[in-house]
């Protein structure tokens, strides 16, 4: 089962068992230890056609928590961009923020769902990434860039800094929200293409 | 011998409705359809699990590992109330389809 492809330790064990189980009550029945194995290998049918199966169910649960996924994806995408320029424009009136300030903060949050939906919506111009463990690497290699820069934002770059409120919330919605939306959008994107071209006639 | 599609297709309906009389494990219960079938409802034992596997993410079933009476460790599975749910839609299927066939079997014969 392992040299079929069989890797996930849960159904192996299980497997095992079963054999395990059958050998034991060949052996029961009379059949010599070599014979219950045989038996018991043969009763438990082909290993590439039990690693198909297994590999459909987890084609089937892959494709569902994608689609989960893509669905918090988009709220995320649509609801963040509208409750930060909610608040933005409600700030607007209390504090210290002019026009092109307020016109600044606002782009910056359009450009967030902009540059996460281009990755979504221009997949196609994206390379298709089978392995799944680079498409993990190139997500890996997202994340911690992003997560420095916004260290060196928010420990180094504010606090040497005078903003006013309006200046912050500027700074803020470009260097937070904008280099999400580009990793979210290239992951987004990859993520997609590699789906859609791997995805078998008729699943 | 039965046709493997017929085979294939009954799986979910007798795992549910065996899991319904109690937990059980994958090996118990390819046992029990074979014997309640009098061997002629014979499946590739490999194949359950899959189908377990499947219903389980369905949330059909759930299941916990636990060791036997013997200290064998086992994955026993058990009906979850979505699978009885499903049980019942089977059930209803299954004797409609049941139903036609016996009332045009028994017109061939009046």
């Amino acid at each position: 089962m392992l040299a079929a492809g069989i890797k996930t330790p849960v159904p192996l064990e299980e497997l095992e068992i079963h054999l395990r189980e059958e050998i034991e009550r060949q052996m029961e029945a009379g059949l010599n230890e070599q014979a219950s194995f045989i038996s018991a290998v043969q009763k438990l049918g082909p290993a590439h056609s039990v690693q198909n199966e297994f590999m459909k169910v987890d084609k089937t649960r892959n494709a569902l928590e994608w689609k989960l996924m893509e669905i918090g994806l988009t709220l995320a995408t649509i609801m963040v961009p509208l409750l930060f320029g909610g608040i933005v424009l409600q700030r607007s009136s209390f504090i210290d923020m002019t026009a092109a300030e307020e016109l600044s903060s606002l782009a910056a949050l359009a450009a967030f769902s902009l540059l996460a939906w281009s990755g979504r919506l221009g997949h196609r111009f994206l390379p298709v990434i089978q392995n799944r463990r680079i498409r993990d690497a190139i997500l890996f290699s997202c994340c911690v860039p992003l997560m420095l820069w916004w260290v060196v934002f928010f420990r180094l770059i504010l606090p040497r800094h005078d903003f006013t409120m309006g200046e912050f919330l500027v700074a803020f919605t470009w260097a937070f929200f904008t280099p999400v939306g580009v990793c979210i959008g290239l992951n987004w994107g990859i993520e997609t293409v590699a789906r859609k071209r791997s995805a078998p006639a008729g699943f | 011998m039965i046709r493997k599609e017929l085979v294939a297709a009954s799986a979910e309906p007798l795992v549910l409705s065996l899991l319904a009389n109690g937990e059980s494990y994958g090996y118990a219960i390819i046992q029990e359809v074979k014997a309640r079938s009098d061997g002629k409802l014979n499946w590739t034992d490999g194949m359950l699990y899959p189908v377990l596997h499947r219903m389980e993410h369905r949330g059909l079933i759930k299941s916990r590992w636990a060791e036997s009476e013997t200290g064998r460790k086992r994955k026993y599975y058990s009906l979850k109330k979505d699978g009885k749910t499903a049980m019942a839609r089977h059930h209803e299927q299954w004797s409609l389809v049941h139903s036609v066939l016996a009332g045009l079997r028994k017109e061939q014969y009046v």
